[in-house]
């Protein structure tokens, strides 16, 4: 075992291999806030990648709803049980010891590679699903909690903010393309590789053997064993898309499938450059200023310790010991920064699925001031600010105002269709 | 003491122990029975004149082969560790081109499948130095400088060699898909596109032909030149292998008056084991011997028989010798 640096740890950490990273990585933000579950993330991934014989079973992407649903069932409660029964009561942050390489605090507990490494028979705490818990991908779709101890019932006052009584939410999930990926780590034949120019993660068809203990140790369950291939296949990240291989956008680099088709516009993926091990400081790319400097979108469970490369915005009216939970104790900031944006915040937030190319860089060109109010109490205004934002060469992709134009036809034209 | 009372010399005694080891040892070279610890043991391949049938591991011509118990225990020197302590028995015989390795192992279940996705097969593997020599590797996959040729059956391959490739629809006969686009697109099918010996749908053989040089190293050889078939009868299983005993130097190398060595592994599918997760032997030497594999399956019991009633009946008789002696 080496020592790596994990930031959303805020500490080092053990791991396989010693720390190497690509050039770039894929990262994305997720606002649960806006999705509406829609699947058509799930099904232009499954139309691009998964429909063939032996696919059956298979979402590179899928979206469950929280707290019940899962996909495989029940994967991260099964994980979070298999961390505390090998450290009981350990899984807890110093939230308090904040800095730029720790932006939230420090983690206490152990990762599920360190959980492993007492009895050292596996790499990772991990599991091997059964058959049947990946049927029914979209099991307990829609279904709330209630109140606590009541069966099929609602919360008299369910929906009242900061914090509903009557909830669920709806997680996006494909691959995290991790910067310590559980399955790199699992895999004894080494057919499992991060792509030094995009840290796509990749499993390499010609060696792998079909052991399925990438399946078994990729803490998310984004590994998953094809049968009549005898081998295991995973999200590929696009990575044509990314590459810009894609004749659509002649070599720019494009979104994965699962993004550029979202109807809710709640994703916006790019890649990160990456300097001594972390992200370069580059508050003009838009996943760094939503990750790094505002601080609004937060890694999957953290405390597994892969460093996931998707973020979320975490859902605003979620009790906030269920989100901690899952996406560690940035939570209460990352919900309060959403729920007051700053200006700038407002403008980014439009950038979001508004063009198929990665966007690289953005600008803001400042407007008028369009709002004035009080929102949770607290003043906001509203600016009509022009976010632009550039591809790969530098070149204009998409530009955006906070006030969306609007048009109002001419007389002539009333009825024109 | 009493006239009556048997009484031995300490002459007497030493002389009778020292003969009944002579006998025992003798009776054991004449049968090739090896009583050592592992690294010691050797398995002997004796020509043999009469055919060895690929297919039939049963074959009464195994009965001309001398069997040797070899321990195994579990791999627990790199995660993932597993698998526990068995024994296997192996043969060995050649036909002076071809060389045979009979394993015979218990296992309680027969595991044929691996199509569903917490099912894995039962299996079994040999391992041999590349280049025979004093410079044998680590019995664990070899070590860089000294690589290792691993033969390794799965009874999953030999279930898709007899009953066709199961395919999802095998595995679950009840599914329902409206349609696969692109069906007959390789593309769609990456790992048998690029050439996974896993993935392929027409296997000619039960048995991976692999090299490696260490843990994590192990690699399909680009000559699939082994054979094997294992069959699964009353809570065990037995298999044979069989190469040609001259192949290329890149792999594990026979010949007739020459020793190299041999080590075994053994899966269980049912308790989910899979590479690392396995019973290990350490490496046994592994003779091709020029001399004639006899007829006579109970030959070697036969002679521990003898030996053994011998050494009784030369120690009753220095018994009385030495008491008439004392009474005389």
């Amino acid at each position: 075992m080496a020592k790596v640096y994990n930031w959303q740890l805020g500490r080092e950490m053990d791991y396989r291999f010693p720390e190497a990273h690509p050039q770039w990585q894929f990262a994305a933000v997720f606002n649960i806030n806006r999705c509406i579950a829609c699947q058509t993330c799930t099904m232009a991934c499954k139309s691009t990648w998964t429909f063939s014989r032996g696919q059956e079973f298979m979402w590179w992407n899928n979206v469950e709803t929280k707290p019940y649903g899962g996909y495989p069932h029940h994967w991260d409660v099964k994980l979070l049980q298999l961390l505390e029964e090998a450290n009981p009561g350990g899984q807890v942050w110093n939230g308090a010891q904040q800095g730029d390489r720790q932006p939230y605090g420090i983690y206490q507990g152990q990762t599920i590679f360190e959980a492993a490494a007492e009895a050292g028979n596996e790499t990772a705490l991990g599991y091997l699903p059964t058959e049947q818990e990946w049927t029914a991908p979209n099991l307990y779709e829609d279904t709330a909690k209630g109140p606590q101890g009541a069966r099929n019932k609602l919360h008299s006052e369910g929906t009242r903010l900061p914090e509903h009584n009557t909830w669920f939410f709806y997680l996006q999930r494909i691959c995290n393309h991790c910067t310590y990926p559980g399955c790199v780590a699992a895999c004894p034949r080494n057919a499992i590789y991060k792509r030094p120019e995009d840290g796509i993660v990749l499993i390499d068809q010609e060696r792998c053997r079909g052991y399925r203990k990438c399946v078994e140790q990729c803490p998310y369950k984004k590994s998953m064993y094809r049968p009549n291939m005898r081998v295991s296949e995973k999200c590929v990240g696009c990575y044509p898309r990314v590459e810009g291989s894609d004749p659509l956008t002649k070599g720019i680099p494009m979104e994965a499938r699962c993004m550029a088709t979202c109807v809710g516009k709640i994703r916006m993926q790019g890649l990160v450059r990456i300097e001594d091990g972390d992200w370069a400081e580059d508050a003009s790319n838009p996943l760094y200023y939503l990750v790094r400097k505002e601080r609004v979108a937060l890694p999957l469970y953290p405390q597994f310790g892969t460093e996931p490369n998707i973020y979320y915005i975490p859902p605003r009216w979620v009790p906030r010991p269920y989100l901690r939970q899952m996406f560690g104790p940035g939570v209460d900031e990352a919900i309060d920064r959403y729920t007051n944006p700053s200006r700038e915040l407002q403008a980014v937030l439009q950038l979001f699925r508004a063009s198929q190319k990665i966007i690289f860089r953005y600008e803001i060109e400042e407007g008028e001031k369009v709002l004035d109010t009080e929102i949770n109490g607290r003043p906001f205004q509203m600016y009509n600010d022009t976010v632009i934002g550039f591809d790969k060469e530098g070149n204009e992709a998409v530009r955006l105002s906070l006030e969306e134009p609007f048009h109002v036809r001419s007389e002539q034209y009333q009825n024109s269709i | 003491m009493g006239g009556g009372e048997l009484r031995i010399t300490a002459g007497w005694t030493v002389a009778g122990i020292i003969a009944l080891a002579l006998i025992v040892s003798v009776g054991l070279t004449l049968s090739d029975m090896r009583l050592a610890s592992s690294q010691t043991i050797t398995l002997v391949a004796k020509r043999s004149e009469v055919e060895v049938p690929l297919d039939d591991p049963f074959a009464r011509v195994w009965n001309r082969a001398n069997p040797v118990e070899a321990p195994l225990s579990a791999q627990n020197i790199t995660p993932p560790k597993g698998g526990g302590d068995r024994t296997i028995t192996a043969r060995a015989l050649h036909d002076g081109e071809r060389l045979y390795i009979l394993m015979e192992w218990d296992d309680d279940s027969e595991d044929l499948l691996v199509s569903r996705q917490a099912e894995f097969s039962d299996a079994a593997a040999v391992q041999f130095p590349v280049a025979p020599g004093e410079n044998v590797p680590a019995f664990c996959m070899g070590d860089p400088t000294s690589p290792v040729n691993i033969w390794q059956w799965k009874a999953a391959w030999q279930a898709d060699m007899e009953q066709g490739f199961v395919d999802v629809q095998d595995a679950y006969p009840d599914m329902q898909v409206d349609l696969y686009p692109f069906e007959e697109e390789a593309e769609f099918y990456p790992a048998r596109a690029v050439g996974n010996v896993f993935a392929q749908d027409d296997r000619t053989t039960a048995v991976d032909n692999l090299l490696a040089g260490s843990f994590g190293t192990l690699t399909q050889a680009p000559d699939q030149v082994v054979q094997g078939t294992g069959v699964w009868r009353d809570g065990s299983w037995r298999l044979v292998f069989a190469r040609d005993l001259n192949v290329g130097e890149d792999y594990s190398q026979f010949a007739e008056e020459e020793s190299t060595n041999i080590a075994f592994a053994v899966w269980d599918g049912a308790r989910g084991e899979r590479d690392g997760i396995k019973s290990v032997s350490q490496f046994l030497t592994l003779e091709v011997s020029p001399d004639v594999a006899e007829p006579g399956g109970g030959v070697t019991v036969w002679i521990i028989v003898v030996v053994v009633l011998g050494a009784v009946a030369l120690t009753l008789v220095l018994a009385l010798y030495g008491r008439q002696r004392q009474n005389g």
